[in-house]
């Protein structure tokens, strides 16, 4: 058994100037790819005058223009099926993949190459190994697989680490939990909202997963795995240590994870990532421990070279030497924080479902909920719909006080409507959970 | 990079060169045009690994598929 914590000594145990070398060498590397194979990004560079030999420092990083999820929707709409942005031809391609079309626009079309397949379980095998995931784990995957990238990587990546791998795909949700205790999994793998679906599932069947031999549950998806309440639940609930990570459907992989150590965020896997912290407003880069937008270079991508991408994920980055494991790549504190976009305006009062998420996972009683708004007589109003636990139904009069109060409180006295939903009526998800109904949208 | 240093400048070590060595030795292979096709995709999937391997350890692999 190789006791190494780190997958990549070399690189995790560097020293930061020696890491921003090597990113400058790779940001180089990768401009010299994208100017020589796509045509996207070689018009791009061209109008802004930058090319890989005037980039001296990472400074210049900042010459380079950004890339919008809007250019490349466009670009694909111009030059159907996966626009120019290709720096190879379709032929090079193994895979295909969609993003989710979380925020409502059209899906990104996505093609990998082999090495591109090899980059994306890499970067999962990084966070994975990070966790503590080692050959000997039985690891399983509670995901439907299909043209969603979700945890295509990781699951390579397992069987790149040399861990019993299984796949669920379209099993049900109860006989997952059967497998996995059937099984002796150690690992489950889905997303938040969906761990607490199986668990809610065991409980149903009457099967204990806190004793069973699941000590790990590596979450992704959703900003849900950092938020302290949903973690702890998931925790409770699995008998196990619940991790987080992120990455993106249009890198194809994780560029994000959460250490064994659990410092409280996620380590940013920067050999393989430049990641700045911008003001979405300004675009100008803000301090360690202030909020702003990621905005994303891949080293790794070949198919389709990502360079400078606005993710309009809030972050807040802090130093490396926050977490005690001593790698050198530094932590987004908290996770994903939110959306640039997903602030909900209620009455002049910004309202993130983050911050409502966390409020209700407090409470143990709920099983699902969904946030409705609506405009009314010309007022926008906004509405908590709450499902309880079937074991729960006393709770609710208590509860529902309750989340008035706190709702109210965290959100500047602003007033929520609290109402409970009947007995399954509210949607589960297995992916990308879509809890927020903006009725608003619709008039 | 020259091919016995790595991206950062550093002497390669052993382990290195070796790895270098293998996916060179790769890259000749795969454009050899007589390769059965078992033989062609199972070196063209060896040359993604060790393009993985190279790229972990900031080696600056070029060639036909770099």
């Amino acid at each position: 058994m190789n006791a190494n914590p780190y997958w990549n000594p070399k690189i995790e145990g560097m020293a930061r100037p020696e890491l921003e070398a090597l990113q400058l060498a790779k940001l180089r590397r990768a401009l010299r790819h994208a100017e020589g194979h796509s045509a996207f990004h070689r018009r791009k560079l061209a109008a802004a005058g930058v090319s890989a030999e005037s980039v001296r420092t990472l400074a210049d990083l900042r010459r380079i223009p950004f890339t919008t999820r809007e250019e490349w929707m466009a670009c694909q709409a111009e030059t159907p099926l996966f626009g120019d942005m290709l720096a190879h031809p379709r032929e090079r391609a193994i895979r295909y993949h969609l993003t989710s079309g979380t925020s409502g626009k059209n899906p990104l079309r996505v093609l990998d190459s082999r090495r591109d397949w090899q980059w994306i379980a890499e970067c999962w095998a990084v966070g994975f190994w990070g966790f503590g995931v080692r050959p000997s784990d039985t690891v399983f995957f509670a995901f439907s697989y299909g043209s969603f990238i979700g945890f295509w990587g990781a699951h390579y990546a397992c069987e790149k680490i040399g861990a019993l791998t299984l796949a669920s795909g379209n099993m049900p949700t109860d006989m997952r939990v059967r497998q996995i205790l059937e099984m002796g999994v150690t690992t489950v793998c889905a997303t938040p909202t969906y761990a607490l679906r199986l668990a809610q599932s065991a409980a149903e069947q009457g099967l204990d997963i806190k004793n069973s031999a699941v000590n790990k549950v590596i979450v992704s998806g959703e900003p849900a795995g950092s938020i302290p309440e949903t973690k702890r639940l998931i925790e409770e609930a699995w008998g196990a240590k619940v991790a987080d990570t992120a990455g993106m459907t249009e890198l194809g992989t994780i560029c994000m994870f959460e250490c064994s150590a659990q410092p409280g965020g996620m380590h940013i896997i920067e050999d393989h990532f430049l990641e700045e912290v911008l003001n979405p407003e300004t675009g100008e880069p803000v301090a360690y421990g202030e909020r702003g937008e990621r905005v994303v270079t891949s080293f790794g991508r070949e198919m389709i070279p990502v360079l400078r991408y606005r993710t309009r994920d809030l972050v807040e980055r802090v130093p490396a030497s926050r977490c005690s494991c001593g790698r050198v790549y530094d932590i987004y504190a908290g996770g994903i924080l939110g959306r640039v976009d997903d602030m909900l305006l209620i009455r002049g009062t910004n309202v993130y479902p983050r911050a409502i998420e966390s409020i209700v996972r407090a409470h143990a009683e709920i099983d699902e909920f969904q946030i409705v708004v609506a405009r009314l007589n010309d007022m926008d109003e906004i509405t908590l719909r709450v499902e309880l636990k079937p074991s729960a139904a006393d709770a609710w009069s208590r509860l529902e006080k309750q989340l008035h109060f706190d709702l109210k409180e965290a959100h500047e006295m602003l007033r929520f409507n609290v109402e409970r939903a009947p007995d399954g009526s509210l949607p589960r998800f297995e992916l990308k959970a879509r809890r927020v109904v903006d009725q608003r949208r619709k008039s | 990079m020259s091919s016995q240093r790595d991206m950062l400048g550093r002497p390669l070590t052993a382990m290195e060169l070796e790895l270098l060595e293998v996916h060179t030795r790769l890259q000749r292979l795969a454009a050899r045009g007589d390769l059965p096709p078992c033989v062609a995709a199972g070196t063209q999937a060896a040359l993604g690994l060790s393009w993985q391997m190279a790229n972990d350890l900031g080696l600056d692999v070029t060639g036909p598929d770099a």
